[in-house]
């Protein structure tokens, strides 16, 4: 391709405000046929409202799209659509209930007459579609029965089946095991090859490294630079992506174990489907430590988390925390045996959001002597209460009688670490307690964390982000597909924790604990 | 707010997407707004609607609207209506209340069940068993003690109706089955059971000799009969039902606000997950909540047995329309207790107003009954969603400040919210 | 999502689930041998068959299958009491009762306004609305079939009529649930009062105290010529109502549309996941207008098969609760069209049974009349976690 003709996709001064929320400002972007252009930024960088821009669900407020060097309006989905524009959602776009086929051509369908659907059509598209690009799926099996993996793979071919010569992926790896990631990578060489240009959206350094040939880096709304792969770094694109050098870690000093405080033995639990997601694990936090369980997302975390908290009942094995047994006896003695439980989902399980703050605050210990007595609530200390962690916490946003709907998402996580510590527990399940926080509010919360290892207290934080995990931890284990993988020391290198945990030999894991 | 975050804006949008389905949110959102404004604006909105209809087909609506509010009694509150027709505005006034009585007990049974979560469409079914306990109790045992005979008919009646709305808080806790569906289920099983009663051969159908033909119950004695305040008791009049309605208006908020099963129950009903995370236990809540609710609708059913009716036709078992009528109640009411007591107020004299006997002859009086459902109907429309209302009071206070103080609001930055607080 | 969700389940309790449902099967043989055309007159052998069947029951129960046991116990107990009932009859009412022929062609007429409503119900709920506002659309249906097929002298019309006034009243569902985003059980909730009111008022406006006129053109009944007076059949299906008919044809014709049509792919879509239909440039409100209005036409047409079609005349309230037993059937046909019309189909053998009895002795059919819904509400209870409503059912669709 000459080197004078237009991109196939250019994005020009785009600025897209949800209320007084600039969530992109006058954003520049451009794409080559054949190439992949990655968007790196970190999470709530406008990457994704950028990309919803150009595939119709935003319309912008200001600024213009071109695509082969025409001015584009794009009003909706379809013109995108029409456009040559494909999307692979970071939730996935699938109906769970109906086939892969089905899926694929949804909105397109081939029918014969009278709009009856030919199945038989669409199931060979799909086929000779897979074959081409080597995206191995059922066109017949349900969405719903196919892997994580399988479930991309369909996506990528609804794109390609509507002929997407621009293909935008949105952190398309955060699902994936590391071997579906591999694969990822070389459909996409392929599909480079093949002439389409892809827009790669991660918040991931070393993935963009791997998989890139530009790399535009968002921040706060802003394109920061557009740089080359070629003499890009790891560190380079840090500094760009943050804003200053990389300085995540907390200030901490080594961790003084005590005694065991959660021991955890063959513990096996299932989720609701009845699948193993847990096998046998052991584990043992000790008061004064931060034990860290870095993994994939769906390794089993969840599943662990819920069994040690009460939500969930293990099929086998023991869980005791300080000495009391607590496997499968509810939430409540979980409670009562010292458990505190920032939850990984605040908004879904970690607060009452039409709740009060007073009311939030008490969710853990409405049912102590000290804020109810024979079914009566005594409102007084529990605002009493409210007031003195609102502070202590420095929640800001509102008091104690504002609704918890109302403070954003970092005062909103300070309400639930501020009730899980203030129950003074024996041990803390912190379960990604920095997800979709920004940086002020991630050292506040890491902080916090390690004051409480500091006043003795086991720390079992769970997370999926390594920098944190390295920044936090006195011990590292890993978790692969249920069970641990290995124990690393906090300085254990990306490498060494990144090949556990995607499966890699165990032996690695011995010999750095040797 | 600090930076945008795409990803928790999704999951909000999520969760809101999740949380527009339950009726608790409903409640909460509606609770920030103004609670007497929206309420009002509805019900006008109703009656302007309804008006239309009226005027559609040929009548006035100003004189419908006017007959009818003459029908409800409230224009004895005015001074100077005096003489006879004070005397029948007095009438009127104690039919209203007494309708009101167990609308209020009705509407609080839908809406103690809306503030955990759960839709309870079964406040008829639940009036109904209330309904032949109260009667039972209130026509046997002769000469137990007064208070005593009246406490008795009153708990049995409400034991009977926690009972049955109990039923479905067990399917919904131990099966998951809908409560909408097993409700209306247990509706229709209950009336068939009480036209069972009490029809001719039926176990409670009346012993007395003259009433060989008519499918009735036996009827209270007097023992159990409630006290009438005002009025005469052979004109029906008002007996001390109303203050027993009022008085658990009054448990309601105390029960919601401070009590611990308030607090379980509103937390099950915003969010079962968060719930469940602190410990609490959904299905224990939803059982206890629907015990609470059919005791409610229970004890509304007595209130009207031993205040004013005294026994129970087959007839009264199978049109009674109270269940609807406490739904429209609790909606308007938003829930709480005191837009739950306002709103059966307003239901009381809608029905009383519209009732046969106390419409001029100005109007088709069976049109004018027609006319209630209508206008009850649009009120639970535009309850359903705030939007239309909402825009009126937006409309109307931002058209205020504009005049008022126009540059400064033209200077004021971010979404105005000015409806929502 | 899991990782490993694509790895093999585990080999679910299939053994106790067959044992539970020949529990439930023999349960129902246990009642069913004491009525004609066999009529054991002994209960021994029923006795013999529950127990059992509620063995089976405890056993299932015991190992896993909690409600599919506990159903087949709660049967056989119902089957005892059926056979109890049955061996104390007279042979004579016994047979008065099960003329099967008879029988056969009430539950047909009972069924079909259920059916009709029931299938709106699926097309509506399908794309994502819940529509508790049935009853109110075949309420219209009911009255302004009767109005069109009086003023326009002609059942055709009336039927025309009655699908139009469905429509309306479902695009007022439509508006509110679809546009303006409200709880759409709150929302079904007002559209039946508001058709109470409007049909009680036309009535009376219309009418007067006489109600509507006597010689209404009538929804003809079909007479199968060649079966007509074949006996049992002729009884049976030989005279049934063209509505009936039309009914039935309606549940392979919606089934093939959902399923084996780019419509009906689009409304299931639509119902499951609206974010994924619009992402491909699907019109999600459109189609979920088009839905609602849909059921809206069915629901009427029910209501038009009871005036028009049945009863030749409109009174107050005339529906009765149908529009809540149809819901009822759709969610126990579990939101499918074939399962909506085997639902529909015992709701009307329970009311069928219920009149039977009703003319022996009234005491007894009283209690009959509550039993469809006894039997609902075991099914509901049972069927929960086995049955799947569209995943978007109930909720608003919200771009932004």
């Amino acid at each position: 391709m000459a080197d004078s003709a237009p991109p196939v996709l250019e994005l020009k001064g785009v600025t897209k405000k949800f209320g007084s929320v600039v969530a992109n400002d006058r954003v520049g972007f451009d794409l080559q046929r054949g190439e992949v252009h990655a968007l790196l930024g970190e999470n709530g960088a406008g990457k994704s409202t950028l990309m919803s821009v150009l595939y119709g669900l935003y319309s912008p407020d200001e600024g213009e799209i071109l695509v082969d060097g025409e001015p584009v309006q794009i009003g909706s989905p379809s013109a995108a659509i029409k456009l040559g524009i494909g999307m692979v959602h970071q939730h996935f776009m699938l109906i769970d209930v109906m086939t892969v086929a089905e899926n694929i051509v949804l909105g397109q369908e081939p029918v014969r007459r009278g709009g009856v659907l030919d199945l038989k059509a669409a199931r060979a598209r799909v086929r000779e579609l897979s074959e081409r690009y080597g995206l191995a799926v059922d066109p017949d099996a349900r969405i719903e029965d196919i892997t994580v993996g399988a479930q991309q793979r369909v996506e990528i071919l609804k794109a390609l089946y509507r002929d997407a010569r621009i293909l935008v992926l949105d952190e398309p790896t955060a699902v994936l095991t590391a071997q579906e990631a591999r694969g990822l990578t070389e459909v996409l060489n392929r599909l480079k090859a093949d002439g389409t240009a892809i827009v790669f959206i991660s918040h991931k350094l070393s993935e963009v490294l791997e998989v890139a040939d530009r790399i535009t880096v968002l921040r706060r709304g802003k394109r920061v630079e557009t740089v080359a792969r070629q003499g890009a770094t790891e560190r380079s694109l840090a500094r760009l992506v943050v804003g200053r050098d990389v300085m995540l870690a907390v200030e901490k000093t080594p961790g003084k174990p005590e005694h065991a405080l959660l021991e955890v033995r063959d513990l096996c639990v299932d989720d609701d489907r009845g699948l193993e997601q847990v096998t046998s694990l052991s584990l043992t936090v000790r008061g004064g430590e931060i034990v860290a369980l870095a993994g994939v997302d769906g390794n089993g975390q969840q599943e662990l988390v819920e069994a040690i908290a009460g939500l969930r009942s293990p099929e086998s094995g023991s869980v005791t925390v300080d000495g009391r047994d607590i496997a499968g006896r509810g939430v409540r003695s979980a409670t009562d045996a010292g458990v505190a439980h920032i939850a990984q989902d605040r908004q879904q399980r970690g607060l009452v959001l039409p709740f009060t703050l007073t009311e939030n605050l008490a969710l853990r210990e409405y049912r102590a002597p000290q804020f109810s007595a024979r079914g009566w609530l005594r409102l007084g200390h529990m605002k009493e209460r409210a007031q003195k962690l609102l502070r202590e916490y420095d929640v800001r946003g509102g008091g104690p009688e504002a609704y918890a709907a109302a403070l954003s998402g970092g005062n909103q996580q300070k309400v639930c670490v501020a009730r899980e510590i203030a129950s003074d527990p024996k041990l803390l399940i912190a379960h990604q307690p920095t997800r979709g926080l920004d940086v002020g509010a991630i050292e506040f919360v890491h902080s916090r964390l390690i004051a409480e290892r500091d006043r003795g207290r086991a720390v079992l934080l769970v997370s999926l982000e390594y920098e944190e995990v390295r920044a936090l931890a006195d011990r590292i284990l890993v978790i692969y597909e249920g069970a641990i993988a290995g124990e690393f020391p906090p300085d254990a290198s990306e490498e060494e924790l990144g090949i556990a945990m995607t499966g890699g030999h165990a032996r690695q894991a011995e010999e750095v604990n040797g | 707010m600090s930076t945008l975050d795409e990803e928790l804006q999704a999951e909000a949008e999520e969760s809101g997407a999740a949380a527009a389905r339950s009726p608790a949110s409903l409640t909460a959102f509606r609770r920030g707004l103004s609670g007497v404004t929206i309420p009002i604006l509805t019900a006008i909105l109703a009656f302007i609607g309804g008006g239309l209809i009226v005027l559609a087909t040929g009548h006035n609506p100003l004189t419908t609207y006017s007959s009818i509010f003459d029908g409800t009694g409230l224009n004895w509150l005015f001074p100077w209506v005096s003489g006879s027709e004070r005397a029948t505005a007095a009438g009127n006034l104690q039919q209203t209340l007494i309708q009101a009585t167990p609308l209020l007990m009705v509407g609080l049974a839908v809406a103690f069940a809306f503030r955990a979560g759960m839709f309870n469409i079964g406040g008829q079914g639940q009036y109904t068993l209330g309904g032949i306990a109260a009667v039972w109790v209130g026509s046997s045992f002769r000469g137990m003690e007064p208070v005593l005979h009246v406490l008795f008919a009153i708990v049995a009646a409400a034991a009977a109706g926690g009972a049955w709305a109990g039923i479905a808080g067990v399917l919904k806790a131990v099966t998951g089955a809908n409560e909408v569906i097993t409700t209306i289920m247990l509706n229709w099983v209950a009336i068939w059971f009480g036209v069972y009663c009490f029809q001719l051969g039926g176990p409670l159908h009346s012993s007395a000799h003259d009433m060989t033909t008519t499918p009735v119950s036996n009827t209270v004695v007097n023992g159990a009969k409630l006290p009438v305040f005002w009025g005469s008791a052979a004109l029906q009049g008002l007996d001390v039902g109303i203050f027993i309605a009022i008085g658990f208006a009054f448990v309601f908020a105390i029960l919601i606000k401070r009590t611990r099963l308030g607090y379980e129950a509103r937390a099950v009903g915003f969010n079962p997950d968060a719930a469940e995370t602190a410990g609490m236990s959904a299905g224990r809540t939803w059982i206890r909540v629907m015990l609470i609710c059919g005791a409610f609708a229970g004890i509304a059913a007595s209130l009207d047995i031993l205040g004013w009716k005294f026994d129970l036709f087959t007839n009264d078992v199978q049109t009674s329309q109270i269940g609807a009528y406490g739904i429209a109640v609790a909606l308007l009411g938003r829930n709480t207790a005191s837009g739950t007591t306002v709103a059966a107020l307003l239901f009381g004299a809608l029905l009383t107003g519209t009732s046969n006997r106390n419409i001029n002859l100005s109007i088709d009086p069976t049109l004018v009954q027609y006319l209630t459902f209508m206008i009850e109907g649009l009120i639970v429309l535009l309850v359903s969603t705030d939007v239309i209302t909402l825009r009126l009071i937006k409309g109307g206070r931002q058209l205020g400040l504009a005049v008022r103080r126009r540059p400064a609001a033209a200077a004021a930055p971010g979404p105005d919210q000015g409806g929502e607080k | 999502m899991s990782v490993r969700a694509s790895a093999t389940l585990p080999s679910p309790a299939v053994s106790r689930r067959q044992i539970a449902i020949a529990g439930i099967i023999l349960g129902a043989i246990a009642w069913v041998i004491t009525i004609p055309p066999i009529h054991v007159r002994s209960l021994v052998p029923s006795i013999i068959l529950a127990v059992i069947a509620v063995c089976a029951g405890a056993w299932s129960a015991a190992g896993g299958e909690r409600k599919l046991g506990i159903e087949a116990i709660v049967l056989a107990v119902l089957a005892v009491a059926g056979a109890e009932a049955s061996a104390h009859s007279a042979l004579g009412t016994l047979e008065s009762v099960f003329t099967w022929s008879a029988l056969v062609a009430a539950t047909l007429r009972y069924m079909t306004p259920l059916l009709f409503a029931a299938l709106g119900g699926v097309i509506s709920e399908s794309s994502g609305v819940t529509n508790i506002g049935l009853e109110g659309m075949m309420l219209m249906g009911a009255f302004w079939g009767i109005y069109g097929a009086d003023l326009l002298h002609s059942w055709v019309w009336g039927v025309i009529v009655a699908m139009i006034s469905g429509a309306v009243l479902a695009a007022v569902h439509a508006f509110f649930s679809i546009h303006l985003r409200a709880d759409q059980i709150v929302s079904g909730f007002g559209i039946i009062f508001l058709a109470l009111g409007i049909t009680g008022y036309f009535l009376e406006y219309h009418y007067g105290p006489n109600g509507t006129p006597l010689n209404i053109s009538m929804i003809p009944n079909v007479k199968l010529p060649l079966i007509q007076h074949v006996g049992f059949f002729g009884i049976a299906i030989g005279d049934a109502n063209l509505m009936t008919w039309i009914g039935l044809a309606l549940v392979p014709a919606l089934t093939f549309f959902l399923f084996h049509t780019r419509g009906g792919l689009r409304l299931r879509s639509v119902g499951e996941k609206p974010r994924a239909a619009d992402t491909l440039g699907l019109p999600v409100l459109r189609i979920r207008y088009a839905a609602v209005i849909a059921s809206g036409v069915l629901a009427a047409l029910g209501g038009a098969y009871l005036s028009v079609g049945f009863v030749g005349s409109f009174s107050n309230d005339m529906t009765n609760g149908r529009g809540f037993i149809a819901l009822a059937a759709m969610i126990f046909g579990k939101w499918k069209p074939w399962g909506a019309l085997w639902a529909t189909l015992l709701f009307g053998f329970g009311s069928a049974m219920a009149d039977r009895v009703s003319s022996v002795n009234p005491t007894l059919g009283t209690l009959f009349e509550a039993l469809p819904y006894v039997v609902t509400l075991i099914a509901v209870a049972g069927l929960v976690g086995r049955s799947r409503p569209p995943a978007a059912d109930g909720i608003p669709y919200v771009r932004e």
